[in-house]
């Protein structure tokens, strides 16, 4: 553990100290100009990586945060003559407050309606930079001076460390927020927004949040922006540098500071490496090089298909060839760019410093982080009092899509403690049932009470926060958290300590009580072996119990398990009727949605048949099983002829 | 004010919104079979109608340059499917939004090294003298390009509905896993679309080139209004497109003349937003229900 915090913190240390002293040692305006524009594209990437990281955006905007950021900066100091703080508060404010504007009609979508939004946005501001000219004076560009620090005026070094310390200070806060539940949340909504609201985590508020804040990030980058160079112009913050952005924060690696400061880095000596012919001409026969050996060790290990192997090697040889034909490699940048950004995206999807993460922590046997200690599960879900009170009641429940009538008027109710099967043939109901309950749909028509109130109905994130909560029939993990982190996300009860402090690193004391409560319930499913892997790594049969994990994280009032042992083999299956059995010995109140006869007859309570969205029995399982209705239901027609053995008075069995 | 000047700056500006549907009833035929679309669509409106100003420099004459160009069209489009398209629709990632920028940065790239930086003028054997239309000034050439809208969606439409590969087309924009299980190969139906869609990208280069010039910057503006009529119209409208796509030419000259040239581009930016935060799906769009 030791080992680990110190190899970390140490580099991050070496790393800043190292950057600090060299205008000490080195005397050069050209090298202290690249240092500065280095610790403002640092902090950029850094908010950039926040949307195209962990929240998985393409997001086409930042560049155009980078510019607002920079006229707000100018103009706080041309036109109102306030000092640089208060010009870089309004920087970050203008980033975080315009952000969460556009976050919030982006919120309904994902995918390539997002990158649109984005993408228009950054082309608008465009136009209003350069059109507003009583504002802006548009084309021929703004001209300001450095404003004075507090008091004291800042030369270009004072100026740099002033850019570093911002950048030590983004990053520390970033890694605190990135660490917490706030970053596990962003994940989470990557990986399933659906899971995000049942989990009662909120996708509206993390994606919103996400969203500003990697744009107030862009926006405090914007502000040192125009101080460092004192000249503004709207074609400064266009399209092109969108794509350099993202090159930066795509090749440098996602999800990772280090990899943001990667990219920074390289963006900022792209141009001097690109005029360089011979150095160029090095570094497209090491990126071929790099292509072609990744390719082979792919290729011998067959962990990838062949366009994921050829591809980067064409890529990076059409790179060697060109810069062998072309006579100035300069006009030919962003093909450059296109090429090796190409080749980052297919074959190395983790970015350079995600493959040397890898690397390093093998090669110096860095220790994973460890685990705080199990807590007792008896602390994390008390035994409650079964007194078979009526807890959740639906009315005349009925939910139609255009002419089917999926539910057609279903009332039931459920008593607290007791584990209450659904089941009936496919097409029933029953799945549309639990997803109008549990709030993905509203409901056409009735209603529905849990402990005597109206559920809030159309609102996955609202019912979750009642106190329900469920598992899914086609499993919505969180693929890319580990199975640990799936269930700390949803842990309920946790989590208190308000933003602001959970970014100054107060949050970690309760990380540790999420880790010990979240352990107990891996434990409880036979999954604490397993707690440090990625959710999409583990087995079908796991991935099952992890769900369910994840689902009693929330505490809930009532559970509803949606054919949990939809495609288990055999075994699973035994542990799955021991875990729910384990589950009701605790007085949850289970809804059951299942296929399998033998599961629902040893574990239910009550059964509720469904057929054609209707009710068409209800009472214990065994009653059940023999009414006519019900075996009609299943096997279709109802048998005329009675066999000899019924006649004689024996007793048929009914499944 | 006068009148006769707002409806000239009506029917020039729904002229200029036709070219902007064809561009977005591309991005609808790949989003039909894939969910996804070409970002970089502009530069392949850009480097077809480069191409075919090649062509007719080097003597093709004017209507065999308009097959060439659309195949070179098809070709790109092609291309773009296989390299940028295909693997992340595989690993069912947003991973082709990335890679099809990419593609298009190259290919301006390549244009601004090939055929320079500078607009070139594009020779056309039609008209642009103008005729007057109670009162209103309108060349043949607009006419022509109008006409050449229509056409090639009327053409694309019957090749939908009337030949087997179409079907399979429309089969596949229905419902992917059930054609697949028909024995359609769903990867081979968005291969076609990809081609098809960079046909139609290329016959807005040629169509549009005699009026703008051809440069490497021609299709940057025109690819974000085509985004505009797309996602506001809905990216699963059909001919919704055509309507959304006249109504934002003629309100974009309208806003130039009475707001300032400048602005020219906003109403179609604000316009995409707003209907994104309004109706996700589009105006003419289906809303979809979340399944789980």
């Amino acid at each position: 553990m030791l080992k680990r915090l110190l190899l970390l913190r140490g580099a991050e240390i070496i790393l800043l100290l190292a950057l600090a002293a060299v205008p000490l040692l080195v005397n050069n305006t050209y090298a202290l100009g690249l240092l500065t524009l280095l610790a403002i594209y640092g902090i950029l990437l850094i908010g950039l990586d926040v949307t195209v990281g962990y929240l998985g955006q393409v997001n086409l905007a930042q560049a155009a945060f980078l510019g607002l950021g920079a006229y707000a900066a100018g103009l706080a100091v041309t036109t109102l003559g306030l000092g640089m703080l208060a010009a870089l508060s309004i920087s970050l404010l203008v980033g975080l407050l315009l952000g969460g504007l556009l976050a919030f009609p982006a919120l309904r979508l994902d995918g390539p309606q997002f990158a649109l939004a984005t993408l228009s946005f950054s082309a608008l501001s465009t136009t209003v930079l350069n059109e507003w000219e009583s504002l802006t004076s548009g084309a021929q560009g703004l001209s300001l001076s450095r404003p004075t620090w507090l008091g004291l005026s800042m030369d270009a070094q004072g100026f740099y460390w002033l850019c570093l310390l911002m950048l030590a200070v983004v990053w520390m806060v970033m890694r605190n927020l990135l660490g917490s539940q706030w970053g596990r949340a962003f994940e989470a909504l990557r990986d399933s927004p659906i899971a995000t609201d049942a989990m009662g985590v909120g996708t509206f508020r993390h994606k919103v949040a996400g969203f500003a804040l990697g744009s107030a990030l862009g926006g405090l980058a914007g502000g040192l922006y125009a101080f460092n160079f004192q000249y503004l112009q709207p074609q400064s913050f266009t399209y092109d540098l969108m794509v350099i952005l993202l090159l930066g924060v795509v090749l440098g690696g996602r999800k990772s500071l280090w990899g943001a400061f990667f990219g920074a880095c390289l963006i900022v000596l792209l141009p001097n490496l690109l005029s360089n012919k011979f150095l160029f001409e090095l570094i497209s026969a090491a990126g071929l090089l790099l292509a072609v050996l990744a390719g082979v060790r792919a290729w011998l290990r067959k962990t990838a298909q062949p366009f994921q192997i050829l591809a980067p090697i064409v890529a990076m040889a059409l790179l060697v060839v060109g810069g062998l034909l072309v006579e100035n490699t300069e006009n030919w940048r962003k093909a450059i760019f296109a090429l090796m950004l190409f080749s980052v995206v297919v074959g190395l999807p983790d970015g350079v410093m995600g493959y040397v993460a890898k690397l390093l922590t093998k090669l110096l046997r860095v220790p994973p982080a460890e685990i705080a200690a199990t807590a007792s599960l008896d602390s994390v879900l008390p035994v409650r009092q079964g007194d078979a009170a009526i807890q959740l009641e639906l009315q005349n429940l009925q939910r139609h899509f255009g002419g089917v009538k999926a539910v057609d008027g279903i009332s039931l109710t459920v008593r607290a403690g007791q584990v209450h099967g659904l089941i009936g043939p496919n097409g029933s109901g029953k799945s549309t049932a639990v997803n109008v309950i549990s709030g993905l749909y509203a409901p056409s028509g009735g209603e529905i009470r849990l402990l005597g109130k109206r559920l809030p109905s159309g609102s996955l994130f609202k019912v979750a926060r009642e106190g329900v909560s469920r598992t899914f029939q086609n499993l919505q993990l969180f693929g890319e958290l580990t199975a640990l982190d799936n269930v700390m996300v949803a842990l309920k009860g946790v989590y208190r300590t308000p933003l602001p402090l959970v970014l100054l690193g107060f949050g970690r004391a309760e990380e540790q009580r999420a880790q010990a409560e979240a352990m107990a319930l891996l434990e409880l499913v036979g999954l604490k072996a397993q707690a440090r892997m990625a959710a999409k790594d583990l087995t079908y049969g796991a991935q099952r119990f992890l769900e369910i994990a994840r689902a009693l994280a929330r505490k809930p009032v009532l559970l509803i398990l949606d054919e949990p042992a939809a495609g288990l083999a055999h075994p699973d299956v035994q542990v799955l009727i021991a875990l729910i059995k384990a589950i009701h010995a605790r007085c949850i109140t289970v809804i059951l949605i299942e296929h399998h006869m033998d599961v629902v007859s040893e574990l239910c309570d009550v059964v509720t048949v469904l057929d054609g969205g209707k009710v068409i029995a209800a009472g214990v399982p065994d009653e059940v099983k023999r009414d006519p209705k019900v075996i009609k239901a299943y096997l279709g027609v109802v048998q005329e002829a009675v066999s000899p053995e019924a006649a004689d008075g024996k007793e048929v069995p009914a499944c | 004010m006068n009148m006769q000047i707002i409806a000239q700056m009506v029917v020039s500006g729904a002229l200029m919104g036709s070219v902007y549907a064809l561009i977005a009833y591309g991005f609808q035929l790949t989003y039909a079979t894939s969910k996804s679309i070409n970002f970089g669509q502009g530069e392949l409106v850009m480097l077809s109608a480069f191409f075919s100003l090649t062509l007719l420099n080097i003597g093709v004459p004017y209507w065999l340059m308009v097959p060439g160009g659309l195949l070179f069209g098809a070709a790109l489009g092609l291309l773009v499917e296989r390299a940028g398209v295909r693997l992340a629709l595989q690993q069912k990632s947003e991973g082709w939004i990335l890679l099809t920028i990419i593609l298009g940065l190259l290919g301006f790239s390549s244009a601004e090294n090939i055929w320079g930086r500078d607009d070139r003028p594009f020779p056309t054997p039609i008209s642009s003298d103008a005729l007057h239309v109670f009162g209103i000034n309108i060349t043949p050439l607009e006419i022509s390009v109008a006409i050449g809208v229509f056409a090639i969606m009327g053409l694309v439409e019957l090749f939908k509905r009337k030949t087997l590969l179409g079907k399979a087309f429309e089969a596949v924009s229905a419902d992917r896993d059930a054609a697949e299980l028909m024995g359609i190969s769903a990867t081979r139906t968005i291969m076609v679309s990809y081609g098809l869609s960079g046909m139609v990208a290329a016959m807005a280069g040629i169509l549009i080139s005699p009026i703008t010039t051809v440069g490497p910057t021609m299709a940057s503006a025109l690819i974000l209004k085509a985004f505009a009529v797309a996602v506001v119209a809905g990216l699963d409208s059909g001919f919704g497109v055509v309507l959304i796509g006249i109504v934002l030419g003629a309100l974009e000259s309208l806003t130039s003349f009475y707001v300032g040239s400048g602005w020219r581009e906003a109403p179609g930016l604000v316009l995409l937003i707003l209907a994104l935060a309004v109706r996700p799906n589009g105006v003419f769009g289906k809303a979809t229900i979340r399944k789980v």
